[in-house]
């Protein structure tokens, strides 16, 4: 619990490692079935985005924080995110665009199965938004800038601090 | 009492000590894992009151990435000494709790029993007409992704607008430059 840089939680650990490498392909191949398969069955892009997400986190505790955000660097976090709200806003201003209201997916006229498609789409870019920006908040977390001003932090015990503290 | 009576009854019993627990140890760390577990009971309880839906969120999001958001967090900050295993209780907040847990629990029993057909939502004509047309008019098998996604996709569109804006959000207040 010291050191201010990210990796100061991190501790390297053959058990976790290895665990992690068995584990994380198949939580990240269930967060994408959960987030196609969310119109057939229980889930769908907001519970499969956290379950990619998750993947994500699992291979920062194993391998660490910092050589796990060097390798998802680049564009593709934030082009997730983007292009996941893009995709939504689009599909529903599509059908609009066809005399349609927002989203409504019969404007498409691609059959008995459009309707589910555009769903599935709409899941993928909710999925999308959502692993993205977990991805990030936990990246800006683990990062991001805690110092305290000076002689606010580690004087919680002191009975000073706790008979100022009720007044809040 | 049914079997599933008494299932839902231990599931209920542990999360309501894990939520004590959360509440009274004192070091974050063991409060965390506690609250995990309490996340983990509330999703089983879900998946009994047959729920699967709500129960993948509160078992993804509750017991999964606000646990890990929580340590990551704590990681940070610094951990308060001494030997005590109990947090001290400070009476303002009881009575707070108290009150506030006072007006909820006075509202149940106006509720509908569990599963009761004259339940409202049960016999409003909204839930007839989705359970009725969901499936043939969109395709899908599931009827809360019909309704989430189809019916009521706006909402689900001002949804997704609140995630990308607190991550936004978070930026700002993380004084981060680079997104990832």
């Amino acid at each position: 619990m010291s050191g201010t840089d990210s990796d100061g939680v991190y501790v390297e650990s053959t058990i976790i490692m290895t665990t992690v490498r068995v584990i994380a392909p198949f939580v990240f191949t269930f967060g994408l079935f959960v987030m196609f398969h969310g119109a057939d069955s229980a889930g769908g892009g907001f519970q499969g985005g956290v379950l990619v997400a998750a993947a994500v986190l699992l291979l920062a505790f194993a391998f660490g924080i910092d050589s796990t955000r060097a390798w998802l660097a680049g564009p593709l976090t934030r082009t997730a995110v983007a292009g996941g709200g893009a995709a939504f806003a689009f599909i529903g201003l599509g059908a609009v665009a066809l005399d349609g209201a927002f989203l409504e997916y019969v404007a498409y006229d691609f059959g008995s199965t459009g309707v589910k498609y555009g769903i599935e789409l709409v899941e993928l870019g909710i999925g999308a938004v959502v692993s993205g920006v977990l991805v990030g908040l936990f990246f800006s977390l683990a990062s991001g800038d805690f110092t305290l001003p000076a002689g606010d932090a580690g004087d919680d015990e002191g009975d000073a601090a706790t008979s100022g503290g009720e007044e809040s | 009492m049914t079997s599933e009576a008494i299932v839902l009854a231990a599931v209920l019993t542990f999360s309501v000590l894990g939520a004590a627990a959360a509440i009274f140890l004192r070091d974050v760390l063991n409060a965390i894992i506690a609250f995990a577990a309490f996340s983990f009971g509330i999703a089983t309880v879900w998946v009994l009151l047959a729920a699967p839906d709500v129960a993948l969120t509160e078992a993804a999001v509750g017991a999964g990435i606000t646990t890990v958001f929580f340590l990551v967090t704590i990681a940070k900050t610094v951990r308060p000494g001494g030997e005590r295993l109990f947090e001290r209780i400070e009476w303002r907040s009881v009575a707070v709790v108290a009150i506030l847990s006072g007006a909820l629990l006075a509202t149940v029993g106006s509720l509908p029993a569990v599963g009761a057909a004259d339940a409202p939502v049960a016999t409003s004509p909204v839930t007839e007409y989705y359970l009725d047309n969901a499936y043939s008019e969109t395709g899908v098998k599931n009827a809360v992704t019909a309704v989430l996604a189809a019916y009521r996709g706006f909402d689900t569109f001002g949804e997704a607008t609140v995630v990308i804006s607190a991550g936004v959000a978070v930026l700002l207040v993380l004084r981060q430059e680079a997104y990832v």
